[in-house]
C-alpha cells in the first residue's frame, strides 16, 4: 500500500466562463467513482449537489457522503489548499476549479509546488459552439487562447450541440492551437477516469481486480473513454517505459500506475509511480514499501473507446513470455 | 461657548466660482454659516453670540482636502514596515529619503538593523530591480545572521528573505524547494510562492496589535495631508467585519480629524458566491450602521483589469513591451451582468481601470446601460485611469462618466514604464489629464495609498506638472490646469464621492471643514504646489494643527 506521504495529485480544471467547469465539478463530487476528492472551487452558489448526500456543510467546506469534499476558494487559494491538505483522512486527489479568467498554467505552480502535492494534469475545458468565437472575443480573445495553450489535455464540451462536421473543425482548430490530445465530450458526460490521478486502490497491486475493467462509473453506454488495467509480466527497462511515455498514442488519454523499473545498469529492479496525461509524463520512484504480487506491476489505461489493444501496450514494455 | 466662530484668514479660497476668495468663515455646530467679510456678516454676528478666531490671519484656508480613493487596510498592513522606496516618503514619524540604488538600499537595512529591537523582524518594503538590483539571502544574511530580514517588492510581487527569516517562519525547506516559484537558494518568493510565505507570516503582519498600530499611523498619515475627508475604495479585503471592527475602534474618535466614506465591492473578484440581488440588499443595508466618521452610502466598486505597479494592465494593440500579459480581475461577462444590477438598482459605481483595455471593457459596458436604461447624474468613475486614449475620453464625455486619477504613476513610473513596460509614447501619456479636463470631465486625483503618497497637494503638483523622479516632463499636453488640479482635491472630489453638497467648497451649510496653508495655491502657482506648508486642518469647525 501507498502511504499518505505520497504527495497528492492536484489536477488543474481551466477553461473560460460557461465551458462546463461546473458540470464536471458536480459530476466528480457526486460520482460513484470510489475515490476521496477534495474539490476547490471559485463559486458554491453553483455547486449542485443532491442534498441527500450531503453530511454537512459549514460554509466554507461541503462534505459528502461518498467521502469527497467541496471548498470554497474564497479570496485565498494556497489556505484553501491547505484546510483540504490536512483533512483527515487526506484526499486521494485535489482538483482545483481555475476561476474563468485566470490562466490556469499559473494556477498549476500550486500543483506543482505547494507543500504535500504534485500536478497531476491541466484539463481545460472548451465549449464547442463559443470557443472560436471567445478566442475571437477583444477583451478575452488572448486569455482564451493562452488557456488552451496551458493544457495538458483539452475537452472540448458540448460537442452533442454542434453538426459533427462543425465539431470536427472546433477539433482540429483546438489541436492547431494546442499540441496536446483533444477529446470532444456531450451532454456533460466527461468520463471521470479522464480527470482522475491514480488512487490508492489503483496502486493496490495486491488487491483482485479485473484486468479490463470496461468502462468507468460515470459514463454510459456510448461512452467515449474505456479503462484497462495492464498487469506486466516483469519489471520493465527504464529507456522503454521512458520511449512509451513519450510515443504512445494520445488516443491513451490516460496511464497511471505501479511499475517496476530496472535501470540499464542492472541491479534490483524498484518500484515507481508512472503518470501519464498528454504530454507530461513522470516516472517517480515510489516512496512507500509496495507488496509485490505482480512480477511488473500494474498500469491503469483510458484510451479512447475502440482503440484499445491491451497486448499492443503490454508488448511496447516488456518482451512476451 | 460662544454660538458662532468666525475664522478669519489672510484669505479664504472658497473654490466657488460665484466668490473664488473672502475674508472669513462663520461656523456654527460645525457648520458653515457663512462665508465672506466681517461686515457683510453683520446680520448673523449681531444676533448671536460670536467668538471671532484670528488663528489663521497669517494664513489661507481651503477646503478640507479630499482623497476619495485610498486604503486604509492595506496601509495598516504596511505602515508598520520600513520604507525603502526609490521615491522619499516624509511620514508624520519620520522623513524617509530616498533610496536610489543597490548600495543605498544595503546602507538602509543596516541602519535599520542597528536601530530595532535585537528580536522584531526587519521588514523593508520598497525594493524594485529596475533601480535596486537584486538581492538575495547572501546579501540579506550579511545584515543580519539573527534578526528575520524581508525585503518586499514595491508592487508587492516578490519577497526576499535571509536564513534568520527562514527558522522564523518555521518553514520547511525541503517541500519550499520543490516550488517553482520560492527561490530557497536565493531566499526568494514569488508569485504563488508568496502564498506559501504569508502562510507563515500572517498571523503576525495581521494580528489585532499589530493592525491597530498600522491603522493609528494611517490616521496621522491622512491628517499630516492635510485631508479631511478621505474614500475607502474596497472596504473588506482582509475581511469585513474584522475591518469594521477594527475601523471603528481606531478611527471613530474625537480626535480624529476627517471622515471615511466607505465604499462596499463586487466581492466577485475574491470568489463570493452571492447572488447579484443579496449582495445589492446588503449593500444597501450598510448605510445603517454608519458612525459619526465612518459612512457608507449608494457608491460601490467594481474591479476590471490588474494593478498598474504590478504591470497587470490589460492593454489593447501593441500589448506589453516585453510580451508579458495582463488580468482580467473580473471577467467581462460578469463585469457586465454586476454593473448591470447595481446601475439598475441606482447604484453609483466606481471601477479599477488600469489599462486601455480596461477601459475598453468598462466604457463599452457603460455604452451599454446608458442605453438600456438612461441615467444622469450616476457619478460612473473610472479609477486609476491608467492608460487610456484621446478617443475614449470623448466617448466618457458622451456618457457622463468621471475619472478618479492617480497622476502620481507619472511620478514614480513613466519612465520606468517608457524603458520596460509600454515604451514611450504611452507612457508619457499614462495617467491622462489634459484631456479630460479638455472634455470637460470632472476628475478627482487620488493617492491609492500606498500606491502614492497620502499628500493631496503632491498629487495635484504631479498633476499639473507632470515631472517624474529624473525630472522629465511627460506629456506637457497632458497636465491639468492649475485651477483643475486643486478641484481634484476639492470640489470635483468631493463630486465624485457624491458629497459635493457636504464639502469641497466652502459656503453656507457645509462642514466646516478646511485645510490650512501657509500660502495660496493660486498664487504659488503649479511648480510650487507641493512644497507649500500646511499648518493642520479644520474639521467641523474644531482645530487640529500639525
Ligand atoms: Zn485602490
Amino acid at each position: 500500500m501507498i502511504s499518505s506521504v505520497e504527495p497528492i495529485p492536484v489536477t488543474v480544471l481551466g477553461g473560460y466562463l460557461g465551458a462546463g467547469k461546473t458540470t464536471l465539478v458536480n459530476r466528480l463530487l457526486s460520482g460513484d467513482h470510489g475515490r476521496r476528492l477534495a474539490v476547490l472551487v471559485n463559486d458554491f452558489g453553483e455547486v449542485n449537489i443532491d442534498v441527500d448526500l450531503i453530511t454537512s456543510h459549514d460554509g466554507e467546506t461541503i462534505s459528502l457522503q461518498n467521502g469527497c469534499v467541496c471548498c470554497s476558494i474564497a479570496d485565498a487559494l494556497g489556505e484553501s489548499l491547505d484546510r483540504v491538505l490536512a483533512l483527515d483522512p487526506a484526499p486521494d486527489q485535489v482538483v482545483i476549479e481555475a476561476s474563468g479568467v485566470a490562466d490556469p498554467a499559473k494556477v498549476a505552480a500550486y500543483g506543482y509546488g505547494w507543500p504535500g502535492c504534485r500536478l497531476d494534469a491541466v484539463i481545460v475545458l472548451a465549449d464547442a459552439e463559443t470557443i472560436q468565437a471567445k478566442a475571437k472575443d477583444q477583451f478575452v480573445g488572448e486569455l482564451v487562447t493562452r488557456q488552451l495553450r496551458g493544457a495538458d489535455l483539452v475537452l472540448v464540451t458540448k460537442s452533442d450541440l454542434v453538426s459533427p462536421e462543425v465539431l470536427d473543425s472546433v477539433l482540429d482548430w483546438v489541436r492547431s492551437i494546442a499540441a496536446v490530445p483533444v477529446l470532444p465530450v456531450s451532454r456533460g458526460e466527461v468520463d471521470s477516469e479522464v480527470v482522475l490521478a491514480m488512487s490508492r486502490s489503483d496502486l493496490d497491486v495486491g488487491s483482485a481486480r479485473v484486468v479490463t475493467r470496461g468502462t468507468s462509473p460515470l459514463t454510459d453506454a456510448e461512452a467515449m473513454f474505456e479503462t484497462a488495467t495492464l498487469a506486466l509480466p516483469g519489471p520493465v527497462n527504464r529507456a522503454r517505459l521512458e520511449a512509451a511515455m513519450s510515443l504512445w498514442s494520445q488516443d491513451v488519454v490516460r496511464v497511471k500506475g505501479i511499475v517496476w523499473v530496472a535501470e540499464a545498469d542492472g541491479g534490483n529492479a524498484q518500484p515507481h509511480v508512472v503518470q501519464r496525461v498528454g504530454l507530461r509524463w513522470s516516472i517517480e520512484p515510489a516512496t512507500t514499501n509496495i507488496d509485490q504480487e505482480t512480477e511488473g506491476g500494474r498500469l491503469v489505461v483510458v484510451v479512447l473507446r475502440g482503440t484499445l489493444d491491451a497486448a499492443a501496450l503490454i508488448n511496447d514494455l516488456v518482451d512476451a513470455e | 461657548m460662544a454660538d458662532i466662530t468666525v475664522f478669519t484668514a489672510r484669505r479664504v479660497r472658497t473654490m466657488e466660482a460665484s466668490m473664488p476668495t473672502a475674508e472669513a468663515v462663520a461656523v456654527r455646530d460645525g457648520r458653515i454659516v457663512e462665508v465672506g467679510t466681517l461686515e457683510n456678516m453683520a446680520p448673523w454676528l449681531d444676533g448671536y453670540d460670536h467668538e471671532i478666531d484670528d488663528t489663521f490671519s497669517d494664513h489661507v484656508i481651503m477646503p478640507g482636502f479630499i482623497d476619495p480613493h485610498l486604503h486604509p487596510s492595506m496601509a495598516a498592513v504596511l505602515l508598520p514596515m520600513e520604507f525603502t522606496t526609490v521615491v522619499e516618503w516624509d511620514l508624520p514619524w519620520s522623513d524617509i529619503g530616498a533610496v536610489g540604488g543597490r548600495v543605498e538600499l544595503l546602507d538602509r537595512l543596516i541602519e535599520l538593523d542597528a536601530k530595532l529591537e535585537p528580536e522584531a523582524p526587519l521588514f523593508a518594503w520598497g525594493h524594485h530591480p529596475i533601480w535596486h538590483g537584486e538581492v538575495d539571502r547572501e546579501t540579506l544574511n550579511g545584515i543580519s545572521a539573527t534578526r528575520p530580514v524581508i525585503v518586499w517588492h514595491r508592487g508587492y510581487h516578490s519577497m526576499i528573505v535571509n536564513d534568520a527569516c527562514y527558522r522564523w517562519m518555521d518553514i520547511d525547506l525541503e517541500a519550499a524547494r520543490r516550488h517553482p516559484q520560492i527561490d530557497v537558494d536565493r531566499g526568494a518568493f514569488f508569485e504563488t510562492g508568496l502564498g506559501v510565505a504569508y502562510r507563515h507570516m500572517n498571523g503576525f503582519l495581521l494580528g489585532t496589535e499589530r493592525f491597530r498600530a498600522g491603522l493609528d499611523r494611517m490616521r496621522q498619515v491622512i491628517h499630516h495631508g492635510g485631508q479631511t475627508t478621505i474614500g475607502d475604495a474596497a472596504m473588506g479585503m482582509y475581511g469585513f467585519e474584522d475591518e469594521w471592527e477594527h475601523l471603528k475602534a481606531v478611527m471613530e474618535r474625537p480626535d480624529t480629524p476627517f471622515r471615511i466614506q466607505l465604499m462596499p465591492f463586487d466581492m466577485g473578484p475574491l470568489g463570493d458566491e452571492e447572488s447579484d440581488e443579496a449582495m445589492i440588499e446588503r449593500i444597501l443595508a450598510y448605510p445603517q450602521r454608519n458612525t459619526h466618521r465612518l459612512r457608507f452610502s449608494d457608491h460601490v466598486k467594481m474591479f476590471a483589469d490588474g494593478g498598474f505597479f504590478a504591470e497587470l494592465l490589460m492593454l489593447k494593440s501593441p500589448g506589453h513591451l516585453d510580451g508579458r500579459h495582463g488580468e482580467w480581475m473580473t471577467p467581462p461577462e460578469r463585469f457586465e451582468r454586476v454593473a448591470r444590477a447595481f446601475w439598475n438598482a441606482g447604484l453609483r459605481i466606481h471601477v479599477h481601470c488600469t489599462g486601455d483595455l480596461g477601459v475598453e471593457m468598462v466604457l463599452s459596458t457603460l455604452e451599454k446601460l446608458q442605453s438600456e436604461r438612461p441615467r444622469f447624474n450616476h457619478r460612473f468613475t473610472f479609477e486609476h485611469f491608467g492608460i487610456s486614449s484621446a478617443q475614449q475620453v470623448a466617448r466618457m464625455a458622451e456618457v457622463g462618466a468621471l475619472a478618479s486619477v492617480n497622476a502620481y504613476y507619472v511620478y514614480e513610473l513613466s519612465r520606468a514604464f517608457a524603458d520596460h513596460t509600454l515604451g514611450y509614447e504611452r507612457a508619457s501619456q499614462m495617467s491622462r489629464l489634459g484631456s479630460l479636463e479638455r472634455a470637460g470631465i470632472r476628475f478627482a486625483v487620488h493617492s491609492d495609498f500606498t500606491m502614492a503618497p497620502a499628500k493631496p497637494l503632491n498629487n495635484a503638483w504631479v498633476a499639473a506638472n507632470r515631472l517624474n523622479e529624473s525630472g522629465e516632463v511627460m506629456c506637457a499636453n497632458e497636465r491639468a490646469s492649475l485651477d483643475a488640479a486643486i478641484k481634484a482635491i476639492t470640489s470635483n472630489a468631493a463630486y465624485v464621492l457624491g458629497l459635493e453638497d457636504e464639502i469641497g467648497s466652502l459656503r453656507w451649510g457645509k462642514q466646516a471643514d478646511f485645510t490650512i496653508l501657509e500660502a495660496d495655491p493660486y498664487d504659488v502657482g503649479a511648480e510650487g504646489l507641493r512644497d507649500i506648508p500646511i499648518w493642520g486642518t479644520v474639521f467641523e469647525g474644531e482645530k487640529f494643527p500639525i
